[in-house]
């Protein structure tokens, strides 16, 4: 939400009444649930927005009264105009205006009648109610002002190229310099190719663009239905690769060989004059990105774990000052202290009424008392550290009570309160380490799911073997590697492995997914045993569970690093591949959580110099996988 | 128990049965599997993630038996990724804490649950065997009395249950014996009702009469 200075000549678009604000950021809390007027506007420096603002007399206290909003039905008015705006709506102030820079996909359902817009990182901004009639007026209109793009995984939404991307405003430019139809369709076709044939594709490509010069205007027409026709071959092909698991019939199955691995020795840790060395005077890290590459390749020093984990877990940002952190340090305690005190000022009554929170508190107590008691710090009767352990998780509920507590969570605050030896910092670097696992404790396990999938899908381009062998035995589902995944080998590794484990796969380098990487590096070095004794799956369940406490830490993340290699460099990667380990993609669907435009990596790609900066975010690539399929591969390990 | 008596029939038969054992958090399933299996009690262990499971085997009536003994993570939020591992299964476990009424009452939706995802038809027989764990605690701290579990059972058309401490190791070994007859007794009965030829135990178990649910206090068999 921008600002935007009052006295700027504003061009209504699109006008549409009786649209309810649904949710939207803190600051107009006061406005949801309330109905009111969405427009698409443009300033006189040719800024759009999509605004909404509260229906006029109404603006105060009552507005949250839900049944006000069905009473004062509002007569369905939906206009589209270009004159300027009357004096009286020069004040906009009270309005939500949302820049078209900031959308960066929206999605519709409730037939049309709900429309979220998300930002870059797939967050909602804001969802709109049409109380008349439905949005297809508003995104119509949007459609003809910005280019959108069906997203092929769900079909209500609709992804919003970047347009500030350079590569993509140059390549913009000379289509329309060509007078090349804007519409996506034919870049969409040149992407299909480049993913079918990178290299001579890419010339192609160029050429391409030469012949719609000579050719006349009516050949460039790409109707709708080619772009949906490209949509779905790509569809189909990618499920192909990711829900056939059963069959064992891969597209990567015939991969010659990877190139031969390489041995990535671990480095020194990173130590305290090195750690100084990155701050200026002020206490800033300006070069996180180093620091991060440092910890991938040889860890912290123990002693500075404290220190340095803040940082790894988004609690303190890397550019603050030290007085800015001090600050912050100061208000997150404010803020921690009141969420403790809404769950402690809870009446026994207020408990019983409240049938979710009570089986959230339960299952933790049951839980904190069965988590690293063996460990000194929480072991014994009657031990403060586990009180202390509680309270966090207790607190994490008010924090985020749609995700409350699961199973594993205990496992991932433990060392982390262990080391910080502080609740409140314990607290809000375990808010940063679930904020990248919270996937893994979905409602439904989807993200679980997801996460077992897409370490079928990797295996099976390494080690497709391996991979089949897994198929045949009534183990594609990967279900053996569910501990793992689910609290990042916290139970097969002691406390200290597992800090020195954590803190690389925190840096986010040196790709996404790192952690899937690791568990194919553990289950090759398996590969014999498993395979030699013909093991079925429970057999494979019981060997992997029996690794326990047996795993080399350096050792795994070592031969992970050397997978990461054999899989960048090989000349068969595939799209899925690139995909999950969010590796600049061949392919043409490639528009959330790229940087990059696709045409830039497509030609980077099949220069074979291909180099972007790493992700940090574990969860950005989310494939979702043929449920159905997994749900029946699972079960059929019993039928 | 039996080792002792005449053999009756060759010994090398071995048949290999599929435990599962359900319940809420922290009745003690974990615990009461590491006690069968390699007789040790942690009273720190971890709560279970995932799924586990051990193998032992039991000798009943010169017969072995291999258990295989699985057990699950009980929260709620798990069960998509738990309910397949029902199916399949010869024996189901249900399992409450005698101090703890709420995992008791939710014995029917373990039960339900099972039923359900390992595809059991209706009216079909099954060996469940219903375990209160955790009867080393003092009378003060009980919640569910031996009654209301009997009761419950009754009603249920449950025939074994037994209290445990997988602490104390107290009828641990029995409560797994007598899951086993349970499950001889009915494939027995299933044997007699309908198929000739079968390849399980032929005891010299008596046919009963009527239906599972009116023989009452046959768990100590």
């Amino acid at each position: 939400m921008s600002e935007t200075s009052e006295s700027d000549e504003v061009r209504e678009l699109f006008v549409q009444d009786g649209v309810l604000l649904f949710s939207a950021a803190a600051s107009f809390i006061n406005f949801v649930k309330s109905v009111g007027t969405l427009m698409i506007t443009e300033y006189s420096d040719g800024t759009k927005f999509i605004e909404w603002k509260p229906i006029d007399v109404t603006v105060d206290s009552d507005i949250q009264d839900q049944e006000w909003a069905v009473v004062n039905t509002v007569e369905k008015r939906i206009r589209t105009l270009s004159g300027t705006v009357p004096p009286e709506h020069k004040n906009r102030s009270k309005y939500l205006r949302i820049s078209f820079e900031d959308i960066k996909s929206f999605r519709i359902s409730d037939k049309s009648r709900r429309l979220t817009l998300n930002d870059g990182k797939s967050e909602p901004i804001c969802t709109y109610l049409f109380q008349h009639g439905n949005c297809d007026h508003l995104v119509g209109c949007l459609k003809t002002l910005v280019k959108t793009v069906a997203s092929r995984r769900d079909k209500h939404l609709f992804i919003i190229p970047d347009i500030k991307d350079p590569e993509h405003e140059k390549i913009d430019r000379s289509f329309a310099e060509l007078n090349v139809c804007t519409d996506s369709a034919y870049a969409w076709k040149l992407w299909n190719n480049f993913q079918e044939r990178p290299v001579v594709a890419t010339f192609e490509a160029f050429a391409k663009i030469t012949d719609l010069v000579y050719r006349g205007p009516e050949h460039r027409e790409i109707d709708a239905d080619d772009v949906k026709e490209i949509l779905n071959r790509s569809i189909t092909e990618y499920e192909s690769t990711t829900t056939t698991h059963s069959q064992g019939d891969y597209e990567v199955i015939d991969v010659p060989d990877l190139p031969k691995r390489r041995d990535f020795p671990r480095g020194k840790p990173l130590n305290l004059e090195q750690w100084l060395g990155v701050q200026d005077n002020e206490g800033r890290i300006e070069d996180s990105e180093c620091i991060k590459l440092m910890i991938f390749q040889g860890g912290i020093v123990p002693s500075l774990r404290e220190e340095v984990w803040k940082y790894l877990l988004d609690y303190y940002p890397w550019n603050c000052t030290k007085i800015e952190r001090q600050k912050l340090v100061s208000q997150k305690n404010d803020e921690y202290f009141s969420m403790k005190l809404q769950w402690k000022t809870m009446t026994k009554t207020q408990e019983d009424n409240f049938t979710d929170y009570k089986e959230r508190k339960t299952q933790i107590e049951k839980d904190v008392s069965r988590t690293d008691r063996t460990i000194d710090f929480y072991a014994g009767d009657n031990n403060p550290n586990l009180q202390i352990l509680n309270d966090i998780l207790m607190t994490y509920v008010m924090y985020n009570f749609d995700l409350g507590y699961v199973q594993g969570m205990s496992d991932l605050l433990s060392p982390i309160l262990h080391l910080m030896q502080s609740e409140v910092d314990a607290f809000w670097c375990f808010v940063g380490f679930m904020n990248k696992l919270s996937s893994n404790f979905d409602a439904d396990q989807v993200g679980m799911k997801e996460q077992l999938s897409n370490l079928h899908t990797i295996l099976a381009f390494i080690d497709p073997d391996l991979a089949a062998y897994f198929d045949s035995h009534d183990s594609g589902n990967m279900f053996f590697c569910f501990r793992w995944l689910l609290v990042w080998f916290k139970r097969e590794l002691s406390e200290e492995d597992c800090m020195s484990f954590w803190e690389v796969l925190w840096t986010g380098f040196p790709c996404d997914n790192f952690h899937l990487l690791i568990c194919c590096a553990i289950l090759t070095e398996e590969k014999r045993k498993l395979m030699d004794n013909n093991f079925g799956f429970t057999e494979i369940l019981k060997h992997i569970n029996e690794l326990c406490g047996q795993l080399n830490v350096e050792k795994i993340l070592n031969d992970a690093q050397g997978i990461f290699y054999q899989i960048k460099e090989s000349e068969q990667l595939t799209d899925v591949v690139r995909l999950l380990l969010g590796l600049p993609i061949l392919s043409n669907n490639s528009f959330d959580n790229h940087e990059t435009s696709p045409f830039e990596e497509s030609i980077d790609a099949s220069n074979g110099s291909s180099s972007s900066p790493p992700k940090c975010s574990v969860d950005n690539v989310r494939i979702s996988p043929d449920e159905v399929t997994f749900e029946k591969s699972l079960s059929s390990n019993f039928l | 128990m039996s080792s002792a008596r005449v053999n009756m029939r060759p010994s090398s038969k071995n048949t290999l049965l599929k435990v599962v054992i359900l319940g809420d958090g922290r009745v003690g399933k974990s615990c009461l599997m590491n006690r069968f299996v390699s007789n040790q009690f942690d009273e720190h262990s971890f709560h279970t993630i995932g799924v586990e499971f051990l193998n032992k085997d039991l000798n009943l009536d010169d017969c072995t038996y291999t258990l295989q003994i699985w057990d699950t993570a009980g929260q709620e939020r798990f069960r998509t990724l738990r309910t397949p591992f029902y199916r399949g299964s010869d024996i189901c476990m249900l399992t409450y804490a005698i101090d703890d009424k709420s995992t008791f009452s939710n014995l029917q939706m373990w039960k339900n649950e099972f039923l359900y995802y390992a595809d059991i038809k209706e009216n079909t027989p099954f060996p469940f065997i219903v375990v209160g764990n955790k009867s080393d605690l003092s009378s003060t701290e009980r919640e569910v009395s031996q009654v209301e579990m009997e009761t419950w059972c009754n009603e249920n058309g449950i025939t074994s249950y037994i209290e445990t401490s997988a602490k104390d190791a107290n009828n641990v070994q029995e409560a797994f014996r007598m899951a086993v007859r349970q499950w001889i007794k009915l494939e027995t009965r299933a044997d007699k009702n309908e198929i000739p030829f079968n390849d399980t135990v032929d005891l010299k178990t008596k046919h009963v009469e009527g239906r599972t649910s009116c023989c009452i206090g046959s768990g100590d068999e």
